[in-house]
């Protein structure tokens, strides 16, 4: 099932063919790939670039006055008098605390709302009860209601709750329910074979056990799917966190780079060092990126059915 | 594989179609335990439910009925935020600019990322050219809009200097009333485009090799290959993404409130913006309920068309 | 031991729970240093209270307010601002001072009377004054002096709705192109500018602090009959007139059009030199002295039609949060705050000017001691001055006065009319 018996049925014709399309087919490849890279490779840079050498040499393709001041700026190692003499704001990031506080926020979240959505889509896929089907239907129409819908009475039972501006507020919303992981799940459930479970049932063994150590065990790939799916979302979750947790002790990544953003007095953001703290936002997701890429890539082409 | 995502469009389509439970004359003791064990494994998930999805949303229901403003006590007003709304230029407004972003949007991205998927699909199975077709994806919307606000800069981006180079006047881009929409259009496009062409690309990895060896025998060639075995086979995938990218494209928010804010001179004043302004800007709770009522209902019905069209083009298919 | 133990417990539980916590919010991070030094001095005289700061930027800083007076979680002393403060009373969440100020006998006469008058109304007391504001002309000396510009003329321009005055023609003299052209030569190219003359910082909102108020004021222009009046006057043919010579200069090649400056803004432009004069509020002394990498220069405000040169003074205040758990210790706080040995401290820090009588020359003096001549600011607050628009529903008047000052910078509408409207709508607000 090789590519080239498709490309090249004759010689001759396929090298005519094997010119015009594949040197298309490379460009688009490459114009894409560079579209895509470069602006990242603008954030590096400038992330480099000396506060007082910004303005001149903003479009240069390579840093000006290379320097690692920025980076220490945002990791909180210059002091704020040291960094108003720097230029720019003076605005203060705590960006590993930030880090910390996404690092919980998506461990929490993913956590408990894959075991949650774990175990209910095993009972709508294989057990009986009274109320399955309507339940499950209000579980996928609560995929049909728009986030802000919720949004506003969420953040007043939160605030009556006294949650606001805690960690707990912040993962409340997400941690127990999100319609896409139960459906999703219960779709792979129904698929598979019922003998394994048939045979356990057969010698007694009760249905969570069932679900425990016979189902479980056999859907390490679609739990780990959605718990890929889940961390990306929960990693760049904006919104919700910038509502509830404001608290600079709090923030999360999103929420504290739109805050560094905001914080001069003319709205002026300090560019360098926001950059430079994209740059540093960007890597924990370049590391996953890199150790767990097969896993990703395929979780995110199995979540279009594949 | 293709039969288990028709699987998921059936059920998505017929989401109580499933086998009724047989009719229990007497529970027997096994038949309570499962009922037993199946509320404990969803009680989690339902208390989820019952507490963030559904009590929420008949509680919007009522705030819309009211004038609340979270300071003072609220007062019952009736349908008067529901009628005040029908008169606000501003809420059709937002209604009409997120319909226009959807279009920008999703046949953009539905054709560059077809475009790429072919590519990649022509010429690599690396990893690596995956990845990093992913990767903008992976960026919250929050990075992305910081990173494309410094590239498009009228003054100091890279984007104008090139066009100030090439000889041509500089562009506002997110600070041009006409442009402003488009700006944003486009760099959401950037950040799904990858993720649209990985979908496409599992979709095309399973249409099976020997079609296109029939074809290539018949000297058929490439666009017609692509014309009338790619395209009708992908129509699946396509469909998905469309269900799925249509209704979160009408929610754009985050991109908006980190570039624009709504400006210049509102026009990027999407719905959603516009209802979180109402509602934590000038604290009209009531009025901003209404409008995500509204917004609700909108999108619910518009899923139930899709589903009504996708069960037409099934039986196409089939 | 065990007994030590307890007794050293019991007394550290003693004082832990006397020790009471007051939380102050500010948003201007270069007043941060100067606010901790005022903390540590309050600290050594009041043990028991500790005060923690914390700074979020304008942008965030109102909705970080609001949204701590809806979950109860508001600072206990944050520092308010006038076109602010009206929403904040009409919702009762403020503190009286009054009964306070009177029952410490807090001398009052150390405060400019228009200062703490701007923060009372109807007998209460809203906030005790902190520091204050003008607007001057900020130039590039570097270039004005390349282009045989004098210090002394940008000190004298004169201005009017007309055409321009000599600040019309000045700036046109440092309105440079791409060649080398100003701009009152034949040969400037107005599509290739390098350097623009000047800059309206941006739209303006409701009170065109540093944009157009100024012009606008000189121009016979009020914003309404007295504070918390709700007759809002932005109908008047002043400001009209000034807001269609603000808008038309890009016309002229001396200024870029808004939409560019969006982003960046005009103070990017100034740092980076691609414009020679813009206005500029005092608070943002200390930015361009640590980013304007070339000699400029803080200079009055040009002369209107009224023969006057005039700028908006703005002033900021302490106030405190109804809901504090802590309101004698909050009170504590602000008192010191307000007290001229805290304004002392602050104004040595040269960052604002003090509202305590005196204390801005001693910020002017820190302010030359750091090479910067700031004496512009002083003699625009002796000029007659104006406050910024009091009024309630603020953050809708925003909106719709914000949105029309847009639409006619950005050249789609004409001022008159547009104004006019959106004044109508102001005022069905206020009813």
């Amino acid at each position: 099932m090789s590519h080239t018996s498709l490309l090249f049925p004759s010689l001759k014709q396929g090298l005519r063919r094997w010119r015009s399309t594949r040197v298309l087919a490379w460009t688009v490849l490459l114009v894409m790939i560079a579209f895509t890279l470069l602006p990242l490779w603008m954030v590096l840079k400038t992330a480099l670039v000396h506060p007082a050498a910004l303005f001149s040499s903003a479009t240069d393709l390579l840093p000006a006055e290379p320097t690692l001041l920025n980076f220490k700026k945002v990791l909180g190692l210059v002091s704020t008098e040291e960094a108003l003499a720097l230029g720019g704001s003076g605005a203060e990031i705590d960006f590993m605390r930030a880090l910390c506080n996404s690092a919980l926020f998506t461990a929490i979240t993913v956590t408990l709302q894959t075991a949650c959505a774990a175990m209910a889509a095993y009972a709508f896929a294989r057990l009986r009860f009274p109320g399955r089907q309507s339940l499950f239907g209000l579980f996928v129409a609560s995929m049909m209601v728009p986030g802000i819908v919720t949004l506003i009475p969420n953040f007043i039972l939160i605030r009556d709750l006294g949650w606001l501006n805690t960690m707990a507020g912040m993962v409340a919303p997400f941690c127990l329910m999100q319609g896409f992981s139960v459906f999703f799940l219960r779709q792979f459930f129904l698929s598979l074979p019922r003998d394994l479970e048939e045979a356990a049932l057969l010698e007694g063994a009760s249905h969570f056990t069932i679900f425990w150590r016979v189902v479980l065990p056999l859907s390490i790939t679609p739990l780990a799917t959605i718990a890929t799916l889940t961390g990306i979302n929960m990693w760049n979750e904006f919104f919700w966190p910038y509502l509830v947790g404001k608290d600079e002790l709090l923030q999360v990544l999103p929420v504290a780079l739109q805050t560094f953003k905001s914080q001069t007095p003319q709205g002026q953001p300090d560019w360098t060092g926001l950059m430079a703290a994209t740059a540093i936002t960007v890597v924990p997701t370049v590391v996953l990126l890199l150790a767990f890429g097969r896993q990703v890539v395929e979780s995110v082409q199995f979540s279009g059915g594949k | 594989m293709r039969v288990r995502f028709l699987a998921v469009i059936c059920t998505v389509m017929n989401p109580i179609s499933m086998p009724s439970p047989r009719p229990a004359h007497a529970l027997s003791a096994t038949r309570r335990a499962e009922t037993l064990t199946a509320w404990a494994l969803v009680l989690p998930a339902l208390i989820g439910f019952v507490a963030f999805y559904a009590l929420p949303t008949l509680r919007a229901i009522a705030i819309s009925l009211t004038d609340w403003n979270l300071l003072k006590p609220a007062h019952f007003v009736g349908l008067q935020n529901y009628a005040q709304m029908l008169h606000d230029g501003k809420f059709w407004n937002g209604m009409r600019l997120s319909a226009y972003y959807v279009l920008l949007n999703i046949p953009a991205q539905m054709v560059l990322g077809l475009f790429l998927a072919v590519a990649m699909d022509r010429l690599t199975r690396s990893l690596f050219v995956k990845s990093i077709v992913l990767l903008p994806y992976l960026l919250s919307n929050v990075l992305v809009a910081l990173i494309w606000l410094w590239m498009l800069d009228p003054m100091m981006g890279l984007v104008n200097h090139g066009i100030d180079a090439a000889g041509f006047e500089r562009q506002p881009f997110f600070g041009g009333v006409d442009q402003a929409m488009l700006t944003v259009a486009a760099v959401n496009i950037w950040r799904h485009m990858g993720l649209v062409a990985m979908l496409f690309l599992a979709g095309l990895q399973n249409i099976p090799r020997n079609l296109y060896e029939a074809a290539a025998l018949e000297g058929a060639s490439e666009w017609q290959m692509f014309r009338w075995i790619t395209l009708p086979l992908l129509r699946p995938v396509m469909v998905f993404v469309l269900v799925t990218s249509v209704t979160g494209s009408f929610q754009i928010f985050d991109t908006i409130a980190i570039t624009t804010n709504g400006g210049p001179l509102d026009s990027t004043r999407v719905i959603v913006h516009y209802i979180v302004q109402n509602a934590f800007s000038f604290y009209q709770m009531g009025y901003a309920s209404a409008m995500s009522m509204t917004l609700c209902l909108l999108m619910v019905a518009y899923t139930f068309v899709q589903m009504r069209i996708m069960r037409a083009s099934e039986n196409d298919l089939a | 031991m065990t007994r030590n133990t307890t007794l050293l417990l019991a007394a550290l539980a003693c004082c832990t729970a006397q020790s009471a916590t007051v939380k102050y919010m500010l948003w201007d991070a270069s007043q941060v240093p100067a606010y901790r030094q005022c903390a540590a001095d309050f600290q050594k005289q009041h043990p028991d209270i500790q005060i923690r700061i914390r700074q979020a930027g304008w942008d965030d800083y109102w909705t970080a307010i609001s949204t701590g007076f809806i979950s109860d979680t508001a600072p206990d002393v944050f520092v308010n601002h006038l076109s602010k403060y009206p929403e904040i009373v009409k919702n009762d969440l403020l503190i009286d001072l009054r009964p306070l100020m009177a029952r410490d006998q807090v001398d009052s006469s150390l405060y400019d009377a228009g200062l703490l008058q701007a923060w009372a109304r109807q007998g209460q007391q809203f906030g005790l004054p902190k520091d204050w504001d003008t607007v001057a002309l900020l130039v590039n000396l570097t270039h004005a002096q390349k282009q045989g510009v004098s210090l002394a003329e940008l000190q004298h321009m004169d201005w009017n709705p007309r055409d321009g005055g000599s600040f019309e023609r000045i700036a046109k003299r440092l309105t440079v192109d791409a060649l080398g052209h100003a701009a009152n030569s034949p040969q400037f190219n107005l599509k290739k500018v390098s350097v623009y003359g000047y800059q309206t910082p941006g739209a303006g909102g409701m009170t065109g602090q540093t944009e157009w108020s100024h012009f606008a004021v000189s121009n016979g222009f009020r914003f309404q009959d007295a504070p918390w009046s709700p007759n809002m006057h932005y109908d008047h043919i002043g400001l009209a007139e000034t807001i269609d010579y603000l808008a038309g200069l890009p016309a002229k090649g001396v200024s870029a059009p808004l939409e560019r400056t969006r982003s960046l803004g005009a103070t990017a432009m100034f740092v980076s030199q691609r414009v020679a004069m813009i206005p500029d509020g005092s608070w943002m002394i200390n930015y361009y002295r640590n980013n304007a990498r070339f000699e400029y220069a803080w200079v009055p405000l040009p002369k209107g039609p009224s023969g006057q040169r005039t700028s908006m003074l703005n002033g900021t205040a302490d106030s405190i949060w109804i809901g504090s758990k802590v309101k004698e210790d909050a009170w504590q706080w602000v008192k010191y705050l307000a007290s001229s040995e805290c304004q002392q401290t602050v104004a040595r820090h040269g960052v604002v000017f003090p509202a305590v009588r005196g204390s801005a020359e001693t910020a002017v003096q820190a302010h030359r001691q750091k090479g910067i001549d700031t004496s512009a600011f002083l003699s625009m607050a002796k000029s007659p001055t104006f406050l910024p628009p009091i009024a309630d529903k603020a953050s809708q008047m925003n909106e719709v006065i914000g949105g029309a000052m847009e639409s006619i910078f950005l050249g789609k509408h004409r001022a008159k009319a547009t104004l006019e409207d959106a004044n109508r709508q102001v005022l069905q607000l206020q009813r």
